[in-house]
């Protein structure tokens, strides 16, 4: 019994953790408003006109459409490789 | 309800408790030895005995716990500052991606207003010169249409 008892002791010394099980969330970024709102359709031509400055007109616009939607989609990809590389900080 | 006890009943009770029983138990220990000598106190040796034994266990067992508690609370810590930093890190990306997204934008639109004077400019030269066909016009306008929507 004697020798039992402190071997009970030592083993005890392991402990039981009383602490708080809190689970540690970081919360999902969220990405820029201005990236949320999706591209227009094209615009296209009064099919009457037989303008060309106004088939100018709608095709630089469309043209103008197109690089704003470049700026969002090359600011998607950036966006995700930068928190990607962010929660990969905390995550490994 | 045991996991619960354990987390919220003991864990408010203050870390120095569990030596404190531990230590107090030990001395209540080598007393009753004392005690089993005296032939009127006898009988409660068997009792305190035993007794102080469970305290020595239960306070050093406890002790050893509230150890954990501190290595798991630390790390906890550790983790909700490195949480904090990503976070502020995010926010600023956030901004920093909103701001080029803006200033690109408004690149954009300053040049589709130039594009548009110049169009101004030559306006009645180039519809004075050239007719456009409404045929092409239905071309072009069939082809700006997204061919996605027509296949949902």
């Amino acid at each position: 019994m004697k020798k039992i008892i402190p071997l009970l002791i030592l083993i005890s010394l392991v402990g039981c953790a009383t602490g708080p099980k809190t689970n540690v969330v970081m919360t999902f970024p969220t990405a820029p408003q201005d990236l949320t709102t999706t591209c227009p359709d094209l615009a296209t031509v009064d099919p009457n006109t037989e303008k060309l400055s106004d088939v100018l007109n709608v095709v630089t616009a469309n043209y103008s459409q197109y690089y704003e939607c470049k700026v969002k989609v090359d600011a998607w990809i950036e966006w995700y490789n930068t928190q990607k590389s962010i929660n990969d900080t905390v995550t490994k | 309800m045991f996991s619960w006890i354990i987390q919220n009943a003991l864990g408010t009770i203050p870390t120095w408790t569990w030596p404190a029983l531990a230590g107090a138990s030990f001395v209540i220990n080598l007393l009753s030895g004392i005690l089993s000598h005296l032939p009127q106190f006898k009988p409660w040796h068997y009792f305190i005995k035993p007794l102080s034994w469970v305290g020595i266990l239960v306070g050093v067992f406890m002790y050893g716990g509230a150890g954990v508690t501190v290595i798991y609370q630390e790390a906890l810590k550790e983790q909700q500052a490195k949480i904090a930093v990503a976070e502020q890190a995010s926010t600023d990306a956030n901004t920093a991606i909103k701001t080029k997204v803006v200033t690109r934008v408004q690149v954009i639109h300053d040049k589709q207003v130039i594009y548009k004077d110049r169009i101004k400019e030559v306006t009645k030269e180039i519809d004075k010169d050239c007719k456009f066909d409404k045929d092409a016009s239905k071309i072009l306008n069939d082809a700006a249409k997204n061919p996605i929507k027509d296949t949902k």
